[in-house]
């Protein structure tokens, strides 16, 4: 009697039945029709904000020159038949209206028939992420079965024109939880640094590897796959980072005069060298239903599992990841060993090296090829540029995590399976 | 709606007979099957529409299944909790005609060969598989699905119920085959599913060796309860299981596309239709319709029944879509009139299409309308 009682007992105690350990090798193996994959994902080279190859082009023409080549790496019956991406999201954070127009502009320029619906989509700097979170919603909810995420920044042209952080009313600076949404983002990592106690020099030395890492993968053409060439209006074509710097080392970095902190006596110690670039640069990460790719025999690169935003304070917003990838974790019953790739996004040196000690990870695994120190942080394109990343640097059955922190206090991560 | 209730009885498993209009079995355990009697019921449908006893055997342990003999209109064999299977004959008194008993642990399901019609099939909780012929005593075979990778969680220990030895002995339900069905389209297929969360094709033509079985993984883990032949599309089958989903799977092993980075091609069966969250809790039992390829109907431990509209298939061929992309997931009705779990349904196979009986652990049957 017992044993017929435990039978049924077995069948209504689904929860927790299944380990964190099985539950990695079932998510593996596991492919059902409602899967959302990645069949493409491509980027432009990333360059140099005010100098680099894209400083003198709008974001519409860059979006413009980089659909019209990832359009061509589409097969043939989907190229011929672009009506079949129903909707299309593009991340954006500083152009006015984060770019509704001018974007929608350049993929009926591109040759997308007005019937694809486009909408923008800012949450600063996941906005490339949070993009294919929308799209990848929407494929789950069946409202459409295949979608083009997007994310695109040109800093050059629009980081001086207006305020990035924006402005707040007289009456709500009087509120201490919103006027913390102003603090500049080099001074909310100042506080991450001095809070939790990661001096210079570890700042230094992770800032030197990011860009090592970089140009070593540019040295072996590891970019080589996922960038896609950018014609410029003079016949230039642009297909290299212009970020990373080979000869940048912790002694040469540890010249630099702090960026934010300028009181020699206050010992500010984010600098220019150990933060992000401010660049210029593209992505996109076309999805699917997995039942629609496999019967237009659609390449299938990877698989979406998941995505999760969480809120933490505004004055250490670079602390996002250290929350941000537990709360992911736990919601697709992952450990974070489980966990072969992590693209975190490098704001600064100080916020990336707190998330990565703080939830143990093994260093190796974080950002292999480089981050936004050496390539740059072009803001609305990040997410989508570090999908591009990560599907290249991801085996077969591997799972890798996009995350990165976000102005006024967020974290994002997604977790991707290489099929 | 026409009920019938089995006084201190929970019902397991229901069927039409395929040679009378008005008749129904029904296998039944008391103490929800747990411990103590089984009872098989025969109910007439009356000229007034309503459900009365025609005759019904106690039996020594609860009943988990049953099956009408397709060759006689009058027998039909039951899966008992003691490992036997029973041959009643519904015109006789308390005896059965004929016991087989092989079988170490619960028989969990019977099934009678549609096309060769002088063959049952049972599935036990001891892991095997056993195919009878009424006129002998003895198994004409077995089958023994791999065990295959069996996933790890299965083999881990339980709490146990209490400290007595016997009881904290807890395989779980890793060997439990829940069910085996012969395929309606050819007499030599076999599909059965089990707690370790496989489903296994057997093809009789081939020795029954444990390589000449196709399995594969299909509910994530989790336990798979049930399984069901498409009766109009042969390659197509539903399985349901402890993960709350419905499966439809398509047998052909079509290979699959996979990044241009690899060359690596699968060939297990393809899912090409899941309705996730179909149930609240676990689904028990799947059944294709009579009537319609891509009708299904569905009983849960969540005390509802459900008919489904596969929507991958638009009757001619696949439409590559999945029911999830349904507002309503492709529910075409929703039967909520139990109230316990629903382990048996059946879809009857006479007059207007549409009409199912169900039974459940709250000891009633109900016959309904389903679209």
């Amino acid at each position: 009697m017992s044993q017929r009682l435990q039978n049924i007992k077995n069948h209504l105690t689904q929860d927790n039945k299944i380990s964190s350990n099985e539950n990695l090798s079932l998510l593996k193996k596991t492919k059902n029709p409602d899967d959302v994959v990645i069949v493409l994902a491509n980027r432009s080279a990333i360059t140099k904000g005010f100098k680099g190859s894209f400083k003198d082009l709008n974001t519409d023409y860059l979006l413009l020159q980089f659909l019209k080549e990832f359009i061509n790496q589409f097969p043939s019956n989907l190229k011929n038949n672009l009506s079949l991406i129903e909707d299309i999201t593009c991340g954006n954070v500083l152009n006015v209206g984060s770019g509704a127009t001018e974007h929608r502009a350049a993929t009926l320029a591109a040759g997308f028939p007005y019937e694809t619906s486009f909408n923008s989509i800012n949450r600063q700097c996941s906005s490339g992420l949070t993009a294919i979170n929308d799209i990848a919603n929407k494929i789950i909810s069946g409202q459409i079965d295949i979608g083009l995420a997007l994310g695109i920044e040109s800093m050059s042209k629009n980081y001086k024109n207006i305020n990035p952080l924006g402005t707040i009313s007289e009456n709500l600076l009087t509120d201490s939880n919103a006027k913390k949404c102003l603090i500049p983002m080099g001074l909310t990592n100042e506080l991450i640094a001095k809070n939790f106690k990661i001096d210079r020099l570890k700042q230094d030395s992770f800032a030197a590897l990011s860009n090592q890492k970089a140009s070593l993968a540019i040295k072996n053409g590891l970019f080589k796959d996922e960038i896609l060439p950018i014609t410029t209006p003079d016949g230039k074509i642009i297909d290299t980072d212009e970020g990373p710097r080979d000869n940048v080392t912790t002694d040469s970095l540890s010249n630099l005069k702090p960026a934010f902190i300028k009181d020699p006596k206050k010992n500010g110690t984010t600098t220019a060298g150990n933060s992000s670039q401010i660049s210029d640069g593209v992505a996109g990460v076309l999805l699917a239903r997995r039942s629609i790719a496999e019967s237009l025999n659609l390449p299938i690169i990877g698989k979406y599992l998941a995505f999760q935003v969480i809120g933490v304070p505004p004055e250490i917003m670079g602390v996002g990841p250290a929350y941000a990838i537990p709360k992911l974790l736990s919601k697709i019953n992952l450990d974070i060993n489980d966990i072969d790739i992590f693209e975190i996004n490098e704001a600064f040196a100080a916020q990336c090296l707190y998330c990565a000690n703080i939830l143990n990870i093994d260093t190796e695994k974080v950002n292999p090829r480089g981050g936004a120190i050496a390539l740059g942080h072009p803001l609305g394109c990040t997410g989508a540029r570090q999908v591009a990343t990560i599907m290249r640097e991801l085996e077969e059955d591997q799972i890798g995590i996009v995350s990165m922190c976000i102005g006024t206090g967020m974290g994002a991560a997604a977790a991707f399976l290489k099929e | 709606m026409n009920g019938y209730h089995m006084e201190g009885f929970s019902g397991y498993s229901v069927k039409y007979s395929p040679f009378y209009d008005n008749k129904l079995a029904i296998a039944s355990g008391a103490n929800f099957g747990l411990v103590g009697n089984g009872k098989l019921y025969i109910l007439d449908i009356n000229n007034q529409g309503k459900l009365e006893e025609y005759n019904s055997f106690i039996t020594q342990d609860c009943l988990f299944d049953t099956a009408w003999n397709e060759l006689h209109e009058n027998q039909l064999v039951v899966a008992q909790g003691d490992g036997s299977l029973r041959l009643f004959d519904i015109t006789q008194k308390d005896y059965p005609i004929a016991v087989f008993k092989e079988h170490e642990r619960e028989v969990l399901s019977c099934n009678w060969n549609l096309v060769n019609k002088n063959t049952f099939i049972s599935s036990s909780w001891d892991g095997t598989v056993k195919i009878w012929s009424p006129l002998r005593p003895n198994s004409l075979s077995t089958l023994i699905p791999n065990p295959m990778k069996v996933i790890e969680y299965i083999d881990r220990v339980d709490i146990p119920l209490s400290h007595q030895n016997a009881h904290s002995d807890m395989t779980q339900n890793r060997n439990c085959i829940y069910q085996s069905i012969f395929s309606p389209h050819d007499p030599n297929l076999i599909l059965t599913c089990a707690g370790n969360s496989y489903i296994t094709l057997f093809d009789m033509r081939q020795a029954a060796t444990a390589n000449n079985q196709q399995n594969f993984l299909s509910h994530g883990g989790l336990e798979t309860l049930t399984c069901d032949f498409n009766k109009y599309r042969p390659n197509i089958i539903a399985s349901g299981g402890v993960d709350n989903a419905i499966r439809i799977w398509d047998l052909r092993m079509i290979e699959t596309t996979r990044g241009n980075l690899s060359a690596t091609t699968t060939t297990r069966p393809k899912c090409v239709n899941e309705v996730s969250k179909a149930h609240e809790l676990a689904v028990r039992k799947v059944v294709w319709s009579p009537h319609e390829s891509t009708l299904l109907l569905s009983a849960s431990y969540d005390m509802t029944c459900s008919v489904w509209r596969d929507l991958s298939f638009n009757g001619k061929v696949p439409t590559n879509r999945t029911n999830n992309t349904h507002i309503g997931k492709g529910c075409i009705t929703r039967f909520g009139a139990h109230t316990e779990f629903v382990f048996g349904i059946d879809w009857s196979l006479w007059g207007k299409p549409g009409y199912i009986a169900s039974t459940a652990w709250d000891g009633n049957a109900y016959i309904w309308k389903g679209y």
